[in-house]
This record gives structure tokens, sequence and C-alpha cells, in this order.
């Protein structure tokens, strides 16, 4: 069930008509279809927002399984929140339970809306981080007019978070070669938060060490406070157009069908 | 912590986003005119060894287990709430756009509650503690604080949304963050703080010795 971020960055690098999208393009759409989804409090519109995103999906040739599954990997977060909901809205009781718990219509239909809206969001960001790679993302985001500053800092960090995360697996793979386990009760619980905390610490210490060390290199190829980077020029070409023309056709579709009651 | 998509409605999202953008322009402001050129680098790098840290798993009694923000404890080695907030708001930025923690719409609040709450309650919560209860302890109250306060905000923030009720909210968010706020933040904190004044006391910016 794991998937990590190695096999997420695999995944965009591939060949596909989605893939070879512009990376604004497709960092607009996302945003489109999110706050469209937000925006939205009918459950049918969720479903045909969801169909689409599934058409496109097949289009760029992720298995479905593994979008799913990565899906489903951060559904919990907040779907928590929304499968409570009906024990928590006042409305017209459907059920009562022991303990004094009820389930309400209200709260049904909310927490549905709650948990539609997540996976419409969800299945938007999965797949633009299953076709595009980080680096193309942030380069969208510098090109689309997010402050010079930030955009840098922002494409330095993801240069280091594979290296990151690599320390942090080779950190785990040592402790656990010496069976450390921080859920191994036979240990004093006090004991495994303490190495838990020095494994924090290390990664502390590695990243300042890091910083000082890509500052010291970047002052030997000339660097003076100021971030000139050069990006491949990428045109935005037809089949772009198409795309976004046809999103934001299909939405306006749906909610014009909406307005007029036929769904 | 991390609110989901779907979970504020549009209007409310848009108040959060200005509060963020005002407070990321002084940020940047900030970072132009104090932070020495060494230090941009080092906020980048350090965003990523975050980036690790927050998907590591700290074990919290009862079973489960939560993860550390950091956003205090950036903030007082580095000596400023902004490089507490200029961390978490990359992080927050990585994670909403490229792996769905978190959300777009509610990036603004998550930089909110993390990076803005989390790094001004934990540098300011440590150099008012400072001279009250010495250097150590105020780590830890103010690593603790800074959680605790952003989990509370964020149980308000989904009141005002209309998804959660606010004594339930309490009730549940409190006293898992307030484990969590003596555990993840502040214990591992402490020991992050203490590890590196033995270490690398050049490290630690001067305003926190």
């Amino acid at each position: 069930m794991n998937i990590s971020i190695n096999t997420i960055e695999q995944e965009s690098c591939k060949n596909s008509i989605i893939h070879d999208l512009d990376g604004r393009i497709k960092l607009i759409l996302t945003f489109i279809v999110i706050i469209y989804a937000v925006y939205t409090t009918d459950l049918l519109v969720l479903l045909l927002m969801e169909m689409y995103l599934i058409a496109l999906v097949l289009l760029s040739k992720i298995s479905l399984s593994y979008f799913a599954k990565r899906i489903l990997m951060i559904l919990p977060f907040g779907g928590f929140i929304a499968i409570f909901q009906p024990f928590l809205k006042a409305g017209a009781v459907l059920y009562t339970l022991p303990f004094g718990l009820t389930i309400t219509y209200e709260g049904v239909v909310f927490g549905a809306l709650l948990l539609s809206r997540l996976i419409i969001c969800l299945s938007t960001v999965v797949l633009l981080s299953s076709v595009t790679p980080l680096e193309s993302i942030v380069n969208s985001m510098r090109k689309l007019g997010f402050p010079k500053e930030i955009a840098m800092i922002l494409s330095m960090t993801i240069r280091y978070l594979f290296l990151f995360f690599d320390e942090l697996e080779n950190i785990r793979n040592a402790q656990k070669s010496r069976c450390f386990n921080i859920w191994n009760k036979k240990t004093s619980y006090l004991w495994r938060l303490k190495q838990v905390g020095y494994t924090i610490m290390m990664i502390f210490l590695k990243s300042f060490e890091k910083g000082e060390f890509v500052y010291f290199s970047m002052l030997g190829r000339g660097y003076t406070g100021e971030a000139v980077a050069y990006n491949k020029q990428s045109k935005i070409v037809k089949l772009d157009y198409f795309i976004i023309i046809l999103t934001v056709a299909i939405i306006i579709l749906i909610e014009l069908f909406h307005l007029n009651g036929i769904i | 912590m991390h609110i989901p998509d779907g979970f504020i409605p549009l209007w409310q999202c848009v108040i959060y986003y200005i509060v963020v953008i005002i407070v990321g322009y002084f940020a940047v402001k900030w970072a132009k005119e104090n932070l020495d050129e060494r230090k941009i680098p080092l906020l980048a790098v350090l965003a990523a060894g975050i980036f690790a840290i927050q998907a590591m798993n700290i074990p919290i009694p009862w079973g489960t287990s939560g993860h550390m923000v950091g956003a205090a404890i950036v903030a007082i080695l580095l000596g400023s709430p902004f490089a507490g907030f200029l961390v978490l708001a990359i992080v927050l930025i990585i994670q909403g756009i490229a792996f769905g923690d978190g959300g777009l719409t509610t990036l603004g609040v998550n930089i909110f509650n993390m990076g803005i709450v989390g790094g001004f309650v934990g540098y300011y919560g440590f150099k008012g503690l400072k001279p009250l209860i010495s250097k150590i302890p105020a780590v830890f109250v103010a690593a603790f604080l800074s959680l605790f306060i952003s989990a509370i905000l964020c149980v308000v923030e989904l009141y005002f949304a209309g998804t959660f009720p606010l004594a339930t909210g309490f009730y549940f968010m409190g006293l898992y963050h307030f484990v969590i706020g003596i555990v993840g933040e502040g214990l591992i904190s402490t020991i992050v703080f203490i590890a590196i004044n033995k270490i690398r006391p050049d490290l630690i910016s001067s305003g926190a010795i």
C-alpha cells in the first residue's frame, strides 16, 4: 500500500497526451476543477466530474489501481471527519443507536458531500502529480507569476526532497536492522521517544549542514543572492488550448444542466 | 491538522489566503533585508528536511501516532517567526499540490494555522518565556503551545465552516493534539534544540542563545 515519493516521480515522467501538456495548463486545470468541486453542492455534479477525471486518467495511461491506491492512501486524513458527519449534524433522525447516538438525514447528506468533494479534489491532485514531475510544477508556478524568491526556494526544496527521503529511509533501515521498532512495548516508552527524537535531530543537523554545503557550492559558481534560473522555454500548443477549453466547457455545461434542474 | 479541500467554503478560503499573502509579503521583505544570502539555501534545504520529518511517525501512548510540525523549532533556531512561516509555507505548498496532503483551496488556512500561528507562537512564546523559566523549558513550552494553539484554531475554523461542531472538536482534536503537542512537538523540539546547542551552537541564531 505504500507508494514512495520516488514511484510518484517515476510515474510522472512517462509519456502520454496528458503528460505532454504544458505544466501551466495542467496547474490551471487543477485549480479550476478543485474550485468548482468545492463550490458545488450537488452529488450528481461531483459524480460527472469524477467520470471526466477518470477519462483523463485513462488517456494518460496511468494504471487505475495505482491511481486508486494513491487516493486511498491520502483519504483517511479528511475521510475521518466526513464519516462522522451523520452522528454530528442535527436534523431528521433516521436511526437511533445505543449510547445516545443518532444518525440524521442531514448528516448523511453532508457527509456524503464532503466525502465526494474530497475524492474529486484528491483525484485532481493525484492526476496532476502523476502526469507532471515536481520540477515542472514548480517551474510552471514561477511562469504563472509566483513570487520569484519563494519560487527559487521551492525549486531548491524539491531538489533535496528526494535526498532527504532516502536519508530517512537509510536511518529507518539502520534502525530496523538493529530490531528497533517504535511500537515495541518491551522497551520503555521514553527510550523509544528519545530514539525518534535523535533521528529527527539527525535530519535537522543534516539539513543544516547540507544547506551550508549547498551555499558554498553555489558561492563557488558565482551566487550573489540573486537567483537567475534558466528554464526550457515551452510553448502552449493547440492541444493545451483544446484541453482547457474542453474542461471549462464541460464545467459550464454541467453547471447549466444543474441550474436548469436537468440533473 | 491538514484541512483538506472541500471542508472550508470558498469565501472563507479567500480570507485566509489574503492573510497569508499579507504575511508572505512581509516575510519576503524580511528575508531580503535581514537574511544574509547564505540562509536562503538553508531555508530551502531545511524545508526538505522538515518534509521528511513530517513523514516520520512519533509513537503516542494509546496506540496511535502523530508527527511533528516543526514551525516553532525552525523559528527559534533561525531567530525569526518569518523563517518558520517560510519553511512551513514551502512544505505545505508541495504537500498540497503534489501529494494531496492538505488541499489547494485550503492551502491558505493550512499555512495560516501551521506557518503563521505555529511560527509566531513558537518564536514569541520562546522569547517571552526565556527570561522567566530559562532557555530549555522555554523551547518545550513554546513548541507545545505552537502546535496546541494551531490545533485549537483548526477546530474553530472548521466550526465557522460548518463542518465540525465546536464542543466535539475541542474534545477530540484538543485531547489528541494536547498529547502530540507534549510528546511530538514539545519533547522532540527540545531534544533537537539541546543536541544542536551541544554539537553546532554556531547554527543557532544569536537571538536564541
